[in-house]
């Protein structure tokens, strides 16, 4: 096993091996509706979900040090604003702006970008614990006030989303929203990637790890944590915009609930705040845990992540990719514990 | 309009449930002022300590009064429990881990509930005979003014208890500056252990006079954590007279919100206000010190 041996100081996972292993990944994902049953596709597009949720609410939390707990909030509404313009009778808009659903997901993301863009200054006036019960609540009334809108959200009784993308016989409309996602998963894993290793990535670290003394330093803690919360909810109105249309029903009650803000929290902490690969281990551990172990512990489920989270963060803080990485990455991570700089270098 | 007598009805019954609120509050305004840290499972504490006084009214009739006092007793040990096991690894070791940890908690809480007594709202009867206060304009229930009057008297006694024993001046030394409580010779820790179980005390307690006004499911937990934290904001951390006063202010508008804008906006109210008074006026509207960020 050469590919496994490694010198003292050197690491395995290389950058050209990190790539490689993300293609790989990738040209596995595409084979999967044509190799698996339609559940199993459909339970990988949920994973797929998971991963761009912790991946979004990751850059928010684990980079800039915002603990939201409002996240569920974005999901939602790009769900919503999503399913408004493809099946916009439902709400009683006027046929006409119905959009294809091609335009429709992109724009529902951008309508939660636009709310984090509206509010973000003003909910950045609240640090530490006041933010983070400042975003619970924040998500609490926009679930109160959708739910009692009946008439554009269904109330209680749920949206029935209009939408069909199959191609023949051989495609059904799952398989589309399959590859859908798995492309807006990748184009987010490449933003967020590419935020987080650059300037901008520096930026939020830096005020994570000391605002004053960043601030101090001419970093403006509004900037990075604005650009962070942006970029996070507009990741995750896409997740909620593509979830709707697989699903094709939506409810105010469970697409805007905070189980939407506790799984990307199981998901990043199980995986390893604040790292890059995080969410993907832990976007798998909890796919695995959700169905699994839902067959042994059955409605223990949520006192079962529970459990996890608190035990991953007390006893094991950067979590599964924390595991990974003391074998085989280096020895010396950074704070974020992500791909050491040292390790791009080669 | 709204006619007065209608009017004033909302004010005395948002007055009357706003010392429940204040009693609610102040224990997680203690724990915020003690040991830096927002107790996110308050509410589900709360919603355990209801549960004590149903399950004992259901299954012996006792009254829900008495209930209180059992469920007091639990939620202090669970508190204790929770110090000694839990939050002792994660306490004073910034704000990502204690949130992370006490929601997890709240997750557990409301599993427990639902799957211990199922998804269905149960309430508990006063189970005591008694008649209600006409005060001329409007009513005074008697469950309403009995949990009103426990209420009060439990804030009072935290109060006093707090101002003159001597493990009550710890409790306010450790608040004021734990290295020099430490110093003092003052057991930080303990006072930490002590704190934690008081505070989850008080939510037992506040949740089992709630049994006795309103239905109580599984998931209550995060709408009295939003409500009892707007409480602390309007009263200050560390405010005891703040938070009694927050408590009725949160109380009165929450019933004119729904006397004015319908039922479905009563928590839109609270939650409204309680997100313009942190952003206005983050230090509380009596300014408590201590706390916070």
């Amino acid at each position: 096993m050469a590919l496994l041996e490694k010198a003292p100081g050197e690491s395995l996972a290389t950058d050209r091996r990190v790539q490689g292993l993300g293609v790989l990944a990738v040209l596995w994902l595409v084979t999967v509706p044509f190799t698996t049953t339609d559940s199993l596709t459909g339970l990988i597009l949920t994973g797929l979900v998971f991963v761009m949720l912790g991946v979004s609410w990751n850059l928010l939390a684990g980079y800039a040090g915002q603990i939201s707990l409002g996240h569920a909030a974005f999901f939602g509404m790009g769900a919503f604003v999503s399913a408004w313009l493809t099946t916009p009778s439902a709400a009683g808009f006027p046929g006409s702006i119905e959009l294809p659903l091609l335009v429709a997901i992109p724009i529902g993301a951008l309508a939660s970008a636009l709310i984090a863009l509206v509010i973000g200054p003003v909910i950045f006036r609240l640090t530490g614990h006041y933010f983070a019960i400042g975003t619970l609540a924040l998500a609490a009334v926009i679930e109160l006030v959708m739910l009692d809108r009946r008439d554009l959200t269904g109330g209680a009784t749920g949206y029935y989303v209009n939408a069909d993308l199959s191609i023949g016989e051989a495609i059904s409309h799952g398989d589309v929203m399959f590859f859908l996602t798995l492309v807006a998963t990748v184009a987010t894993v490449v933003v967020t990637y590419l935020i987080v290793r650059g300037p901008t990535g520096l930026g939020m670290k830096a005020i994570h790890d000391d605002e004053d003394a960043a601030s101090s330093l001419g970093v403006n803690p509004l900037k990075y944590k604005m650009y962070a919360f942006v970029a996070s909810s507009f990741f995750a109105g896409i997740a909620g915009a593509l979830y709707a249309h697989f699903s094709l029903y939506i409810n105010a009650q469970s697409t805007l609930a905070v189980t939407w803000t506790v799984d990307s929290l199981v998901v990043v902490i199980l995986g390893g705040m604040g790292t890059f690969a995080g969410p993907f281990f832990g976007a798998g551990l909890f796919l695995l845990l959700d169905n699994g172990l839902s067959a042994i512990v059955g409605g223990w489920a949520e006192a079962v992540e529970g459990i996890l989270i608190i035990l991953f963060i007390i006893f094991l803080p950067s979590g599964l990719y924390g595991l990974v990485d003391d074998y085989l990455v280096s020895e010396t991570a950074d704070t974020g514990g992500e791909m050491d700089a040292d390790v791009a270098d080669d | 309009m709204v006619a007065t007598d209608l009017l004033t009805q909302s004010v005395v019954n948002g007055l009357l449930l706003g010392g429940i609120y204040a009693l609610a509050a102040l224990g997680l305004s203690l724990v915020f002022g003690i040991m830096d840290i927002v107790n996110l499972a308050h509410g589900h504490m709360l919603m355990v300590g209801a549960y004590i006084a149903i399950l004992l009214f259901t299954a012996t009739g006792i009254t829900p009064v008495v209930g209180m006092l059992l469920a007091m007793v639990l939620m202090f040990g669970l508190g204790v429990l929770l110090q000694k096991v839990l939050l002792k690894h994660v306490v004073d070791e910034g704000i990502e881990q204690p949130i992370i940890v006490l929601f997890g908690l709240a997750l557990i809480l409301q599993n427990l509930g639902r799957v211990l007594l199922g998804g269905d709202a149960r309430t508990a009867d006063i189970g005591l005979p008694g008649s209600g206060i006409d005060v001329g304009l409007a009513y005074m229930s008697f469950p309403r003014t009995v949990t009103f009057v426990i209420a009060v008297l439990l804030i009072v006694l935290t109060w006093a208890f707090l101002q003159y024993t001597k493990t009550g001046q710890a409790i306010r030394a450790t608040a004021q500056n734990r290295t020099a409580a430490k110093y003092m010779g003052i057991d930080t820790d303990q006072i930490y252990v002590i704190t934690l179980g008081i505070g989850t005390a008080l939510a037992g307690a506040a949740g089992a006079l709630l049994s006795m006004l309103f239905p109580i499911d599984p998931y209550v937990g995060w709408s009295y954590l939003l409500k009892t934290f707007a409480v602390v904001v309007l009263g200050g951390v560390g405010s005891v007279i703040g938070t009694l006063v927050g408590g009725l202010v949160l109380g009165v508008s929450e019933n004119l919100g729904a006397l004015y804008l319908g039922g479905g906006y009563r928590n839109v109210v609270s939650l409204l206000i309680f997100l313009v008074v942190l952003l206005v006026k983050p230090e509380g509207l009596f300014g408590g010190s201590g706390g916070g960020e």
